[in-house]
This record gives structure tokens, C-alpha cells and sequence, in this order.
């Protein structure tokens, strides 16, 4: 049975119906469990298992290091860290530790710790309050990360990143925790490391992870009634990421866009490039294309804030660039 | 030992004028006028204003996130401050920072990072510059019970203390950091005692007792400037607001908050203006209607001034090159 939920909504109910399958979970964090978190996603969990949540004192790297040594110990942290940018203060836990544990023990031990942060930017909350953070982590060997777009997704995703035995940081996008979507009330999980396909086309392929999304079909809305037939591609796992459904894409359409939100140089949207372009240069028609962030950082003021993010026409202008060629 | 009477009243003005910035700012967070989120000061404004009374202009001081009056008092036009909370070109820093980054080198208000934590480290390299340089300036580093618990603390409090920097940490123990009231923080029942670990000379005073305020922060800033290296001042008070402006904070007794209210600094200092200085009712009516004007004026230009160019997002990135849009 599939019902409404909110993205926030979904992702409580994927860690109830985590904590209730596996003892070994458990949540630690800044106003976690009296308060249900500052967006409020672990409402209800200090009622039904007072002794699995934990309210930390401010101290990312303690959250993080106690997350490492305990998954070390087989059990399954899930700890949160209020928003993406505070990650820099536990940088080295994920980067220096969880990443390098499975490889440090030989396999006999790793750190399956799912680590929640939420990201983006959108909210006026200026430079600090507003990264997105996925390519601060892409370039580590060891770390999966998640950025789910939809309910749909984010349960599932988060079911499987718990249950995954490997360090996951799951990247929730502030502006979508109010957006519904059918969720089925069991549950479920969404294999990681796998993009989805959501939307068919024929001339050129969009990719997009979370708010960019909704304007990748946004744009292939417009397009269409212009006769340009676009393919919608959900990126999902950012790292390690799926070549194989981005090449099928690629290789049908031969004409590729890149929608990412945060900073052009470095993004994740630079990697898929570099390797469509490696893998699949004798398909491509026209050059790859980036929608960004621009490279700077966030500014507090609106009209700032919107000026530097990516949107909807900078798609729909690139794929007719991509038309064109 | 008292204050004069003259320093009483200026203080008091401060402490006037920062209450009702701040309900200004509350009113507008409220109405949607101000974007992002505002930290408010209201019920600690004795502790801001007797810091910033306490030091010179050229002495350094970091604000916090709840900062707004302390920032207010430093000696940039309050205009200033208001405007920029308000996101307006106008504003001291352009808009681009907003309530939590409110900066101005020319009074020495190094800005806040929304990174807590952050500025207890940077705090030391001021600190030091002002020994490397043979000047006489101290540093004043604000933060909460809460950001005590960042491991940045630690490495602040040990490097000062071995160093014997001037740094004056003025820790405004409000009780709470968002849901979680220290004592679920931290092990002590003081928090002064960190700076007895590490041999930091370290008290617990009345932080609604703008009076004690000044005078142990001006003695523990006698003694930095004197190269006798750092103290620790905890100031009790609390908040009055939730965590930011429109949060419930159903985390706390009413009777709790009730308490804290009846023991207004600003109502007392006003209290003591009338008792032992011999102020009429009227004379201090009249003297915080001038005040209100002032407000009316700040928040006149504060809606009034344009919001910042678009362009403005690109500036200021590198020292020595532009950002490509
Ligand atoms: C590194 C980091 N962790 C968490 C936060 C989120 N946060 C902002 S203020 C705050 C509570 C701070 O409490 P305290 O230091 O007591 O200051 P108060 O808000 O009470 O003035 C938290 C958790 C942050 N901004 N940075
Ligand atoms: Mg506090």
C-alpha cells in the first residue's frame, strides 16, 4: 500500500522501520532526540527508543569519530549532522577514517555509518548554510554518497544506506522536504550506485540530482513543443556513480547536459563529463554541457542567491545550443 | 564598585537601543520583510553591551550568531547593521552576509562564521598579531554554552593559555544551545571551569548585571593588554526568543522563561538609573523616545534602500581576478 508522504515525512519513516528491523541502529546528534532534529526528521524516535537517539553537544568530530569507532564495533550509527557545510568541522573523520577503515582492517571490519546532512542552497541562509557538498566527497575512494530527489527515493535510499556496509553520507536537499510523492508504507529499498531513467527521449540527455530535476522537466516541457525530444536522467548515487544507465543514455542521444547545483569547477558534473567524453566521444554530436552554480560562493541577499544558482532556461538554452551544433 | 552615573546611562541607552533593534527585527523576520534566519539578543543585552563598553575601539571582537547587538554597539551606524539584516545594498557588507555575518574592519568586528566554533580558533591569530606587532589590543571572542562543545575550544583555550594571548572569551551562558540545556552538554556545573583547566583565569558572573559586566571584563582586559594572557568570563542569562526568530521552543518551561523575564537587565538598569542615580521617569522616557526616533530612522533606511545588484554576487572571490558569470 503506497501512500502521500512528504521527503521529510519519508525519511522518518525509512528510520523507524530501519531501527525496528536492526537493533544495531542508532541515531546520535545535535537536538535529535528531546526536539526531533531542526527540521524535525527524527520526530518521534525518542518516544519508541529512548535509549537508540542521542543529543550531542556541539561536537561534529566526537559525532562522527564515536559514529567510526562504534561501526567498528558492528554497530549501525546513523548519525546526523545539521547541515551539509558543518561536515568541514569532521572532515578528517569521514575523509581520513571512514572512507580508509575497510581498507586499513583488510576487510574485516569498515564503517557502515549512514551519515544525514542536509544541503543546498535556496533558503537565504548565506554561505554558510548552503553548500552543496557532494564533491567535497567524490574525490575520496571509500565513501558513497546519496542525494535523493524524491519520498520515493529518499526512504528507499535511506533503507539502503543503513542496511549498506559501507560509510554513506545522505544528502537531503533542504527546499524538498515539503515536496510529496507516493511512498509505499512498507519497507522497501532503492539500490544504491543506480540512476534512474525518468523520463524517455531521443535527441539529447539531461542529467540532474534533486531541485535541478524539476527544471530538467521543466525543460523538456518547452523543448518538447519545439520538437526536441529530451531523455531525463536521475544522477541518485553521485558516488560511485552509474556509468552503465549514463552511457546507454548517452549513446542514443549523443547530445548530453549536465544540471548541477553548486560551484561549476570541480562538481560532480565535471566527473560524468570527463568520462562520457573518455568512454563515449566517437557517439557524442555536439559537445557536453554544463548547467551550474556559478563559482562563487552563496550571498544572503535573494536576488544573490538566485542569480548564482542554476535554472530552468540556462537548460532549455543548452540543449537548443546542443540541437543546433 | 559602581559605575558613574554619566557611563550607567550610556550604557543603559545601549542597552535600550539593542532591545528594541532587536524587537524591530523580530517584527520583520515575522512579516517575511527580513529573509533567512535571525538569531535575537533580546533578555542578553547586558551582556553585549557591557563587552563592547568594556574595550577599546581597536581591540578586536568577535560576535556570535546572536550577535546583532553587540555588532550594533561596536561603532559602525547601526543603520548599517539594520540594513544589512535586511539584505540591502545599503548595508555594511552589502547584503551579502546578512544577520549572521554582520562585519566591519574599521570598528574591529571581525563577523561571525556560521560555523560554530570557527571563531574561537581565529580568534587567537588577532591575538597574536597584536604581540607580534607590539600593540595593546585584546581580543573579545563571544560564543555560547553550546559551541563549548566543539573540539575547536579546546585547541583555543590550551594554545592562549600556553601563549598567554590576550583573549577575553565571553562565554554568554544562555543555558541553552537550541533544545539541549547544558547541563545535558557538559559534565560541570559551571562552565568557567574549562578555563580553570587550562589555567585561564576564570569567574562566573550575573550576565543580566550590565555593571558586573563591565567591570570584569575591563579587568580581565587591564590584565591581556598587561601580557598576562587570557581569562574566561561566564555571563548567566538567557533568552528570551526561541533559538531563531519563529522558533516555539517548546523545549522549555514556561515558568522557567517566566523567571528569566522578571529578571530584565534592561528594566534593571533602568531601575537602578531611578534609585541610586536619581533619575525621574520622565527624564528617562524622554531619553528613550529619542532612541525610538533613532529606530524609525534605521528601519526607514533599512526599507527604503535598494536590494544589491546582481553583479555584486561575483565580487570579492579572488584578490586578484574576476569570477566568470
Ligand atoms: C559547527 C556547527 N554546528 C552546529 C551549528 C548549528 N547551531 C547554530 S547555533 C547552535 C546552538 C548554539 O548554542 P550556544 O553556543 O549555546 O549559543 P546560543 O544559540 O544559545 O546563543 C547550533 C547547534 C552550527 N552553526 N555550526
Ligand atoms: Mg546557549
Amino acid at each position: 500500500m503506497s501512500r502521500v508522504l512528504t521527503y521529510a515525512k519519508a525519511i522518518n519513516e525509512a528510520l523507524f522501520q530501519s531501527m525496528e528491523r536492526d537493533a544495531s541502529v542508532f541515531i546520535l546528534g545535535e537536538d535529535v532526540a528531546k526536539m526531533g532534529g531542526d527540521f524535525g526528521i527524527t520526530q518521534g524516535i525518542s518516544y519508541k527508543w529512548p535509549d537508540r537517539i542521542f543529543d550531542t553537544a556541539l561536537s561534529e568530530s566526537a559525532i562522527l569519530g564515536l559514529s567510526n569507532g562504534a561501526a567498528l564495533c558492528g554497530l549501525r550509527p546513523v548519525p546526523e549532522i545539521m547541515f551539509a557545510d558543518f561536515l568541514g568541522v569532521c572532515y578528517d573523520q569521514l575523509v581520513n577514517n571512514a572512507a580508509k577503515l575497510r581498507f586499513m582492517f583488510q576487510g574485516k571490519a569498515g564503517a557502515p555509518i549512514t551519515v544525514r546532512a542536509v544541503q543546498g542552497a535556496g533558503i537565504r541562509c548565506a554561505y554558510h548554510h548552503s553548500a552543496c557538498v557532494e564533491s567535497w566527497f567524490m574525490n575520496t575512494p571509500g565513501l558513497v554518497v546519496v542525494s535523493p530527489s524524491s519520498p520515493y527515493e529518499a526512504k528507499g535510499m535511506l533503507n539502503a544506506a543503513i542496511r549498506n556496509d559501507n560509510p554513506v553520507i545522505f544528502l537531503e536537499h533542504k527546499l524538498l522536504y515539503n515536496t510529496k510523492g507516493e511512498v509505499p508504507e512498507e519497507y522497501y529499498e532503492v539500490p544504491l550506485y543506480e540512476a534512474e531513467v525518468e523520463r524517455e527521449g531521443s535527441d539529447v540527455t539531461i542529467i540532474g540530482l534533486q531541485i535541478t530535476l524539476p527544471m530538467a522537466h521543466a525543460a523538456a516541457k518547452q523543448l518538447e513543443k519545439k520538437g526536441v525530444s529530451c531523455e531525463i536522467i536521475d544522477l541518485r548515487t553521485v558516488a560511485p556513480y552509474d556509468k552503465e544507465t549514463l552511457k546507454a543514455s548517452v549513446a542514443k542521444t549523443g547530445r548530453l547536459v549536465i544540471a548541477q547545483e553548486g560551484p561549476r569547477c570541480g562538481g560532480w558534473a565535471a566527473e560524468l563529463s570527463a568520462m562520457i567524453s573518455e568512454d563515449l566521444f566517437e557517439y557524442l554530436r555536439a559537445p557536453i554541457k554544463r548547467v551550474t552554480s556559478l563559482d562563487v560562493p552563496i550571498a544572503f541577499a535573494p536576488a544573490l542567491e538566485d542569480f548564482v544558482l542554476p535554472k530552468t532556461e540556462q537548460i532549455v538554452a543548452a540543449c537548443e545550443a546542443l540541437m543546433e551544433y | 564598585m559602581a559605575l558613574a552615573k554619566e557611563r550607567l546611562l550610556k550604557v543603559y541607552k545601549d542597552m535600550f537601543m539593542i532591545r528594541r533593534f532587536e524587537e524591530v527585527i523580530q517584527e520583520y523576520a515575522a512579516n517575511g520583510t527580513i529573509p533567512g534566519f535571525v538569531h535575537l539578543s533580546i533578555g542578553q543585552e547586558a551582556c553585549q553591551a557591557g563587552v563592547v563598553e568594556a574595550l577599546q575601539r581597536t581591540d578586536y571582537k568577535f560576535p556570535d550568531h546572536r550577535g546583532h547587538g553587540a555588532i550594533a554597539l561596536c561603532g559602525t551606524d547601526p543603520k548599517l547593521v539594520m540594513a544589512e539584516i535586511f539584505a540591502k545594498a545599503t548595508g555594511i557588507n552589502g547584503g551579502r552576509g546578512g544577520s549572521m555575518h554582520v562585519n566591519d574592519l574599521e570598528y574591529r568586528n571581525m563577523g561571525f562564521n556560521g560555523i560554530q566554533g570557527s571563531t574561537m580558533v581565529t580568534c587567537l591569530g588577532t591575538a597574536f598579531a597584536s604581540v607580534y606587532n607590539k600593540t595593546k589590543d585584546v581580543t573579545a571572542v563571544f560564543l555560547g554554552d553550546g559551541t563549548l562543545g566543539e573540539g575547536a575550544c579546546h585547541e583555543s583555550l590550551n594554545l592562549a593559555a600556553t601563549w598567554k594571548l590576550p583573549v577575553l572569551y565571553c562565554l554568554v551562558n544562555n543555558q541553552y544551545a537550541i533544545s539541549t540545556n547544558y547541563h545535558d552538554a557538559h559534565p560541570q556545573q559551571e562552565l568557567k571551569t574549562w578555563g580553570e583547566g587550562y589555567e585561564i583565569p576564570s569567574c562566573r558572573i550575573d550576565g543580566n548585571d550590565v555593571e558586573a559586566v563591565i567591570e570584569t571584563v575591563e579587568v580581565a582586559a587591564e590584565h591581556a593588554r598587561n601580557g598576562e594572557g587570557p581569562a574566561l568570563i561566564e555571563m548567566m542569562t538567557y533568552r528570551w526568543q526561541g533559538h531563531f526568530a519563529g522558533d516555539p521552543a517548546a523545549y522549555r518551561p514556561e515558568e522557567e522563561v517566566a523567571a528569566w523575564k522578571a529578571k530584565d537587565p534592561v528594566k534593571k538598569t533602568r531601575g537602578d538609573l531611578m534609585q541610586k542615580h536619581g533619575f525621574s521617569e520622565e527624564a528617562l522616557t524622554a531619553i528613550e523616545a529619542g532612541i525610538e526616533a533613532d529606530i524609525a530612522e534605521m528601519l526607514r533606511f533599512s526599507l527604503e534602500s535598494p536590494a544589491p545588484k546582481i553583479e555584486e554576487a561575483l565580487t570579492f572571490v579572488y584578490a586578484d581576478r574576476e569570477v566568470e558569470a
